[in-house]
């Protein structure tokens, strides 16, 4: 029995030395191994003309094996250390002290101190190169660039998505040490050299990018706008050429900004209403599906009624007749509206997804949105005339842009692209991206008629100060409002310009997108159209494209004929001092209210008068007037919904008869007549009032 | 009735030859660097271990000319100091705690641990006892006295606390009962007494149970219960077929803890590879075959008795300690006969084998 139970234990160790040992073998030794690692070097990122836009220095790291240093001299040890690193005592003995076998003293030190830390020759502290990110242009094409973290990791941009290429294999330096953490005899030792990363080479050229950043930082400058963003396309290949956002950051110093300025890329992931940006969609749609000719005519009185609503015109009075060519010029609401209503659902639909406002583009960057549209199914005619003239859909600038190109190239919609190459450290290639065709969206002559359209509206049109000297521009501006929680902002707008240029044979397509401006401008072509000329203007120049001498300038420059929103201070006596205040606020006014009281008592403007959106009206309040508890005062209900109506009249004690939807027109009991409590009013209600783009 | 005497077991006398003498060299390889580190003295255990083994050869060879049965007339002095030891060791002051155990009486110069030569003493005793029962063996109360004798001795050496010795003792007694003749019934139903036994002191003690569990998978708890059997595998498994040669283990470089007393297989194993572990497991399969050879061909009962409870001793220490090693069973604190470092333990092993060649001079021709 003794025996047998002997044979067992060899069959064991047959187990554990013959077919597990290599496994056990290779365990133990890994545990034996204490590791240094030796970062690897990033690879660089260049632009397209092999400009260097952010590379890797060599800087040394501090670092130290607490196990050997001995017990008795690690205060003195910490000392020196912090000495010669200038850190706390405390923190650095504390690192020291750690029960681990390795502990990082301090990263990326400057050549002072690692040159004190060297001279002291400490046992168990030492120096290893690391890299350090260095960006060369501090803020240029920041969130494409994005920037990596300490330990050579990329957090955002490129630096993150490219990350596997760019950072390399680190190395190591392996050493055999026994259970102390000291060498012993015949310790196995192994250098594993570091694989350097592989560079980039992007589609951005630092030239034309460091136009896009000049132009956004007189916007900022100038409008003091919550976001901005110029995207610059090559529209024959989809390769971008320059993309800057504002606000920005330094990607070598991006701890010093707020995350929410390094963590998203608003080129990709900002989604609003393109308002009458879109409308080259709108066109481009309609006239591949003839459903309009550039010689049709349209009539525009102003305002058009779709489903009991009327949109308004930008333009006060209308446009009146008119060619589907003035219509583009004259950005016409109305006459895009009709024409969006006879492409109808289905074929706006198609178009709407074939320009790629449905996906993502697939440009390379993390981040991006999709956009919103209504589905489908759930449409209704209202929300096709709206989305005609850009609202009620929402797109990012690199989808808009993406589709501008498509237009310009005779209608190839590209998949854009950052990236063009990535070479090994040696700069050899090792992967190229090619232009990638998506779908052909509308056909060429398409293009050629939205070509002449476009170059009209630069030409004659809103357009006219995006028009580039020598060369012209074909392009469209927005000018569109901010939605936030479901309802339209007053006071906040979203101004923009796409477009491309020359017209003829287009090399770069372009949009520059402004949200919330907050100077008195806010126009489309006012605030983005002349940064689109400047960057057109120099890019072609840059470009060496040769000017168009046939090119003629617009005549005059766009007039502003209606800079701001005529309205109508509404008549506020004898109401109730919160409804009033209310009423105003909801309608864009500011409010101010003096004395004391409940009841407004008269207010400066007088009701009636045309003002400014944003006028500040004051309201100057009331005590109740002796009896006027039991027979109160009417007030001037015109221009109330039913419901503002009834509210106010119910405040007052009094009844309300409606008569009619909409808003009110007429009224039983003249205003600042009194009626005894509990009286019913009869009002007549009746449609208008409408918001409009331009 | 006295036979002439033949020359001792020179097969026997070979095996443990070679076990000690590859204990002595395999205590100084598996030590110098922790020594070194330690002591800063390479040579710290292996020249206590050679002294001793050197003692343990006199004592050996004086057992060898001392004839067994002369051990008839010190058998009650012989299980006296068995017992005053074990209650000695006990007593703060003389036993000597280490780990939490009291398992050593400091004698100045030298620590003793009386385990061992308690087992001898036991051996002595229960071998003498049962001969004289001669037909009574199979009767319950004829195997009574020895079994509550090592049952007391069993737990005193449980106070210390040392399960791996109490169950070793428990082990070579029941041996000795099978080897004269009790019956199945009885050795069964007391085996199944002494695990429920062992059930209740495992269950007592939360290491034990931590420590039972963690032969079961080291790799549940690599850090604590389960990191000496880890290490120790580590080594064993880093040996393969030859091994990494004599002095060439890596493991031995403070990372496997008792590497020259509970875990020397470990290092031979690392060192020596499957064929020098199997090699020394063999020498005790060996060792075996020739003390029970021993115990069968001798005529006189108390020889014979004597012969099986030295076997087992060793035998059983053996498969203990390599079962510990290699995982297979739970790790007890056990030495491996020999080989382990340690020089009372290595004295009274090499008087008992000095014992045993005695009697294979007395033994019948076969």
């Amino acid at each position: 029995m003794a025996s047998a139970v002997l044979l067992l234990l060899i069959f064991r160790l047959v187990w554990l030395q013959l077919v597990e040992g290599d496994k056990l073998r290779a365990e133990a030794q890994e545990i034996r191994m204490r590791d240094v690692p030796v970062e690897a070097k990033r690879g660089i990122i260049f632009d397209c003309k092999g400009n260097e836009l952010t590379s890797s220095v060599s800087v040394d790291s501090a670092y130290a094996f607490p196990p050997q240093i001995k017990d008795e001299d690690r205060r003195q040890t910490a000392d020196k250390i912090a000495y010669a690193l200038d850190m706390d005592k405390e923190d650095v003995y504390k690192k020291l002290t750690q029960n681990v076998g390795f502990v990082w003293l301090k990263r990326r030190l400057d050549r002072e101190s690692a040159q004190n830390l060297k001279e002291l020759k400490l046992d168990g502290v030492a120096l290893v190169e690391e890299n350090k990110r260095f960006y060369r242009q501090e803020s240029l094409a920041a969130h494409v660039l994005g920037f990596a973290g300490d330990d050579n990791q990329g957090l955002t941009g490129l630096e993150s998505v490219y990350d596997h290429e760019l950072k390399g294999k680190p190395g190591r330096i392996v050493i055999e040490q026994d259970a102390l953490g000291d060498d012993i005899p015949k310790a196995m030792h192994k250098y594993i050299p570091p694989v350097p990363g592989n560079n980039l080479v992007l589609t951005i050229d630092q030239n034309i990018q460091f136009f896009v950043e000049r132009e956004l930082d007189h916007i900022v400058e100038k409008h003091q706008p919550k976001l901005a963003v110029i995207i610059v396309m090559n529209p024959k290949t989809g390769e971008i050429l320059a993309m800057g956002n504002r606000p920005t950051f330094a990607p070598g110093d991006w701890r010093q900004y707020p995350q929410s300025i390094w963590d998203r890329n608003p080129s990709v992931w900002y989604t609003y209403e393109p308002g009458s940006t879109f409308k080259i969609i709108t066109a481009a749609a309609a006239l591949e599906e003839g459903a309009v000719r550039t010689s049709d005519t349209f009539y525009d009185p102003g305002s058009i009624k779709v489903a009991d609503r009327n949109i308004r015109c930008w333009y006060d009075g209308g446009h009146g007749s008119q060619t589907f060519e003035e219509v583009c010029q004259n950005s016409c609401n109305p006459g895009f509206v009709t024409v969006g209503l006879r492409l109808g659902k289905d074929k706006f639909y198609k178009y709407i997804s074939a320009f790629g406002f449905t996906r993502k583009t697939g440009i390379c960057l993390s981040g991006e949105e999709i956009g919103l549209q209504i589905p489908q199914n759930e449409v209704t005619d209202l929300n096709i005339a709206t989305m005609s003239i850009g609202q009620s859909i929402a797109v990012t600038p690199i989808q808009l842009v993406t589709a501008a190109a498509a237009v310009a190239n005779g209608g190839v919609l590209l998949k854009p692209i950052l990236v063009k190459a990535i070479t090994d450290p040696d700069g050899k290639e090792i992967k190229e991206f090619k232009p990638e065709e998506v779908r052909q969206v509308i056909s060429e002559n398409t293009a050629k008629t939205l070509m002449s359209l476009l170059t009209g509206v630069v030409q004659k049109g809103s357009g006219k100060n995006a028009f580039v000297d020598g060369y012209g521009a074909a392009g469209k501006t927005g000018t569109a409002q901010v939605v936030e929680r479901g309802g339209y902002v007053s006071g906040k707008y979203v101004a923009s310009f796409m477009g491309y240029a020359p017209a003829d044979d287009p090399q770069i397509a372009a949009l520059v997108m402004v949200a919330e401006p907050t100077g008195s401008e806010y126009f489309g072509s006012q605030v983005a159209a002349p940064a689109f000329k400047a960057v057109a203007q120099d890019t072609l120049r840059y470009l060496q494209v040769p000017e168009r001498p046939q090119v003629e300038k617009p005549k005059l420059p766009f007039v502003y004929e209606q800079p701001k929103l005529k309205v109508t201070v509404p008549n506020l006596e004898h109401f109730p001092a919160e409804e009033a205040k209310n009423i105003l606020l909801n309608t864009g006014f500011v409010v101010q209210s003096r004395g004391d009281g409940t009841i407004v008592g008269s207010q400066v403007p007088k009701g009636g008068v045309q003002v400014t959106d944003g006028t500040t009206v004051i309201l100057e309040l009331r005590l109740l007037e002796p009896g006027e508890d039991n027979e109160p005062t009417v007030p001037d209900l015109r221009g109330l919904t039913i419901k503002e109506a009834g509210g106010i009249l119910e405040k007052l004690g009094l009844h309300i008869k409606p008569l009619g939807t909409g808003f009110a027109f007429a009224q039983q009991s003249l205003p600042g007549s009194r009626v005894a409590k509990g009286t019913t009013i009869t009002v007549e209600f009746k449609e208008e009032r409408e918001r409009s783009g331009q | 009735m006295r036979q002439k005497k033949k020359s001792p077991d020179f097969v026997l006398f070979l095996i443990v030859m070679s076990l000690l003498s590859l204990g002595v060299v395999m205590v100084f390889s598996a030590s110098e660097y922790s020594t070194m580190v330690n002591y800063n003295d390479s040579f710290h255990y292996f020249k206590q271990q050679l002294a001793w083994a050197l003692l343990g050869l006199v004592a050996m060879f004086i057992m060898v000319r001392y004839d067994y049965w002369r051990l008839k007339r010190y058998i009650l002095p012989i299980i006296i100091i068995a017992f005053v030891l074990l209650v000695m060791v006990l007593i703060p002051g003389i036993g000597r705690e280490v780990n939490d155990a009291r398992r050593w009486i400091d004698l100045g110069l030298l620590r003793f641990a009386p385990a061992e030569l308690v087992k001898l003493c036991i051996i002595i005793f229960t071998a003498y006892g049962l001969s004289q029962q001669k037909g009574r063996i199979n009767n319950f109360n004829g195997i009574l006295p020895y079994l509550i004798v090592m049952v007391l001795a069993a737990g005193l050496i449980l106070l210390q606390p040392d399960l791996g010795t109490a169950m070793s003792l428990a082990c070579i007694v029941l041996i000795m009962l099978f080897a004269a003749g009790a019956r199945m019934a009885h050795l069964g139903s007391m085996a199944v007494a002494g695990i429920v036994a062992i059930g209740f002191a495992i269950a007592l003690e939360p290491y034990r149970m931590r420590r039972f569990l963690a032969f079961l998978d080291p790799w549940a708890d690599p850090l604590d219960t389960g990191f000496h059997t880890i290490q120790g595998l580590y080594a064993i498994g880093s040996g393969g077929l030859f091994g990494l040669g004599l002095g060439q283990s890596k493991q031995k470089f403070l990372y496997l803890p008792e590497n020259h007393t509970d875990f020397i297989f470990a290092i031979i194993g690392e060192e020596l590879g499957f064929i020098g572990a199997s090699l020394v497991i063999l020498l005790f399969a060996l060792f075996i075959w020739r003390g029970l050879k021993i115990a069968v061909t001798s005529t006189d009962p108390f020889a014979s008795l004597l012969a099986t409870g030295i076997t087992a001793w060793v035998g059983i220490q053996a498969v203990i300690n390599i079962g510990g090693v290699t995982g297979s069973l739970p790790v007890t604190g056990i030495t491996l006969p020999f080989i382990s470092y340690g020089g009372t333990s290595l004295l009274l092993t090499m008087i008992g084998v000095g014992v045993l060649l005695n009697i294979s001079r007395f033994t019948a021709a076969r």
